[in-house]
């Protein structure tokens, strides 16, 4: 563990696509060694005054999230930039955030030895879970213990190492659930002790976390 | 791309197979005349841009005017506001729903007058409405939908030993002619805007999906309570044949644009009723979002209307033709086999089947797809199709010697899918008897019986709802059952 921590940074890739494209991108970032991923649906809007009136201007839109080390992020994300055709307009956007820990893939175990920037920074933390569908309530139930605020829960599908059938050739992205807590500095430690235990995030196939800088923080007291 | 330029590609997927499928058959086993072949492919044409319109119409405004509905009643937070208003949302979508009107016309005209439409429309609209109001208190006190579905087909099923065969097959088929292609969308649409407001998310999920399955069982017992009542009935052999053989192009069409415009009307006016009553008392919607919903209702009445036109004037003919040309030929094969393809591709250009897939996919963040659902779906319904044919060929095979081991199985499976499944299996039969299958299908049997001597024909098409009705509620549960076990965790 300590290994690969020492070696590289965990990075999380994101990918904006059209609807029905999210799967697809999911498996070619397989390919290219990204262990598993997590899709949103959203809804995107583009300007356009005639199709403004019609209101035509929503479509859906997918969101994978995937995390892994930044040397197979950097070479996945250029095999992505050409399979995908992301340089063509509307083909989809992505970007590549910092992750400053991350736990319970089982494989790796990372966490930010020295954290980047220092000043500027706020008191808070984004703490990221994703469970089973399900099993979001618990983490909020967990992580309140521990001393969090408020937490909110987004619904979404993906796929980790552990879960790769198909079905008439499409491959099956269970159900999951994003819950997303941003907490004070000190207590993310606890609130992620608190999951870990509870959830059993330490054993395969249960969950993973991971924590982002957060730079401003408006709304919480 | 835009949502309109999305749905006509899909749209443009979902119905080019059937048009093939037919110029094959016309250069093959059904010559049609050429004014023949032209309406059927302008209809084609008015069936994919109809089907775009409505469905962009659908997300615009039928759904979130169902979503907001069912939101608002949940945060009054009192029984009996959502009991009522489930009761009288359940009658006027109803009684306004043409697909019930023309159905109920068809049963007083077949019972000679024994059964009066008004009687008919009246009593499937309270079946209708209770079940409406049953279907919302379950969704709030997350009474599981198998126990209730079980129960309501015991019921079913005690009533359908006292029914003559012959009602039977009108009982079956009165829930497809209720559960119609505006009620759909706006029953699952309420449904998950009840739903959403729970925190548990797994329930939330599985309640999503089953109003429209305990709403058809109001049609069907509301039917076979009446029939207990009137027995005795004479029954019409034969139904008058207005089937013209039009060599003009453009009249057909033309000819019927006012009663269509009417009907598409009718069955939207509820809902615009709802919006601005709504609207005034408890909504407070953004002028924004308000203009929004209107101009969604504006593109699902287009939508609906040319949609309507095109199956009308262009399917109708050609599908009592196809019928009636193939049940003549020696070989019975050709039929069967044609009626399994036919049905295979015409159940993706039914508009509520396009909403449902939608909302499960919405529902499930993609998890079940709209490809894992349309597949078995269309399966089903070839089968579906294909068996009625059979009973029209085969005298002694009764309508209830496949409803009765279909339902069971329907209902012995409820025990090992997923929940979430049976909601959207139980849902998808009433969902799969839309306007396509009324008309193009409907023509399709019936011509069929009216080439083969032995068939009655006003029964054989009664019952063919029935069935298209069944068949998805079995293969979307075996869907259900394959997919609990390959979302199974591997190496752990």
């Amino acid at each position: 563990m300590e290994n690969i921590s020492l070696l590289s940074n965990f990075e999380m890739l994101c990918i904006i696509v059209n609807y029905g494209i999210g799967s697809k991108v999911l498996k070619y970032a397989k390919e290219e060694g990204i262990l598993g991923g997590t899709i949103i649906l959203g809804k995107g809007t583009h300007k356009r005054p005639l199709l403004e009136f019609l209101e035509l201007t929503e479509t859906r839109k997918e969101l994978v999230l995937m995390i892994a080390p930044r040397k197979i992020i950097n070479p996945a994300l250029d095999a992505l930039y050409e399979k995908l055709k992301l340089a063509k307009p509307h083909h989809g956007i992505a970007f590549v955030i910092p992750v400053t820990q991350f736990l319970g893939a089982g494989k790796y175990e990372y966490e930010a030895k020295n954290e980047i920037g220092g000043h500027n920074m706020t008191e808070y933390k984004a703490i990221f879970t994703i469970v089973d569908k399900g099993s979001g309530e618990k983490v909020v139930d967990a992580a309140t213990m521990a001393g969090a605020k408020g937490a909110t829960i987004i619904n979404a599908r993906g796929s980790g190492i552990h879960e790769t059938s198909k079905l008439f050739a499409m491959e099956i992205e269970p159900e999951k659930e994003i819950v997303l807590i941003l907490a004070q500095k000190e207590i993310v430690k606890p609130i992620i002790t608190s999951i870990c235990e509870e959830l059993d995030i330490d054993q395969p196939g249960n969950g993973i976390i991971f924590v982002q800088e957060v730079h401003q923080t408006y709304g919480i007291r | 791309m835009n949502i309109l330029a999305e749905k006509f590609r899909d749209n443009i997927i979902a119905v080019v197979p059937i048009t093939l499928i037919v110029i094959i058959l016309n250069f093959t086993l059904v010559p049609l005349s050429t004014p023949f072949l032209i309406r059927f492919i302008i209809g084609s044409v008015f069936v994919i841009i109809g089907l775009s319109l409505f469905l962009v119409g659908v997300d615009l405004g039928i759904t979130p005017l169902g979503s907001h509905t069912g939101s608002t009643l949940t945060k009054t937070n009192k029984l009996v506001i959502v009991l009522v208003a489930g009761l009288i949302l359940g009658f006027f979508i109803s009684i306004a729903e043409p697909g019930l009107l023309v159905f109920s016309n068809q049963v007083d005209f077949v019972t000679q007058g024994d059964i009066s439409s008004v009687s008919i429309l009246i009593s499937v609209s309270i079946g209708l409405a209770i079940m409406i109001g049953l279907g919302f208190i379950r969704i709030i006190y997350n009474l599981p939908l198998y126990r209730i579905l079980l129960v309501l087909y015991l019921i079913i099923f005690v009533l359908a030993f006292f029914t003559s065969p012959e009602f039977l097959a009108i009982s079956f088929d009165a829930s497809g002619a209720t559960t119609g292609v505006l009620a759909v969308p706006f029953l699952l649409a309420l449904s998950i805007g009840i739903t959403k407001m729970k925190k548990d998310s797994k329930s939330s999920e599985k309640d999503s999906f089953g109003l429209v399955s305990i709403a058809s069982t109001g049609a069907i017992i509301a039917l076979m309570i009446l029939g207990f009542f009137n027995r005795n009935l004479n029954f019409a052999a034969h139904i008058p044949e207005n089937i013209t053989e039009s060599t003009e192009i453009i009249k057909p069409f033309t000819s019927i644009v006012t009663s269509v415009f009417n009907e598409s009307f009718m069955s939207l006016l509820p809902l615009i009723i709802i919006l601005f009553i709504l609207q005034t008392v408890s909504f407070k919607l953004t002028k924004r979002a308000f203009i929004r919903i209107l101009k969604g209702f504006i593109y699902a009445l287009l939508g609906l209307f040319i949609f309507l036109v095109g199956v009308n004037a262009g399917f109708m003919e050609v599908g009592s033709k196809i019928g009636y040309t193939l049940a003549l030929l020696d070989h019975k094969v050709y039929i069967l086999l044609i009626a399994f393809l036919l049905g295979l591709f015409t159940i993706a250009a039914e508009p509520a089947v396009s909403v449902l897939t939608y909302q499960i996919e919405d529902i499930t963040s993609g998890y079940v797809k709209k490809k894992a659902v349309l597949i078995p779906l269309s399966i089903g319904v070839g089968f579906a199709i294909m068996l009625s044919i059979l009973k029209i060929l085969v005298p002694s095979l009764q309508l209830w010697h496949l409803l009765l081991p279909g339902y069971i199985i329907s209902l012995a499976l409820m025990f090992m899918v997923p929940k979430l499944f049976v909601g959207i299996a139980f849902d998808a039969g009433g969902v799969a008897t839309g306007p396509m299958t009324a008309t193009f299908i409907l023509a399709f049997t019936t011509g069929a019986a009216n080439a083969t001597p032995s068939a009655n024909v006003l029964l054989d098409g009664f019952g063919m709802i029935a069935l298209v009705a069944l068949a998805p509620i079995i293969t979307l549960q075996l869907l259900g059952f394959v997919f609990k076990i390959r979302s199974r965790k591997g190496g752990i």
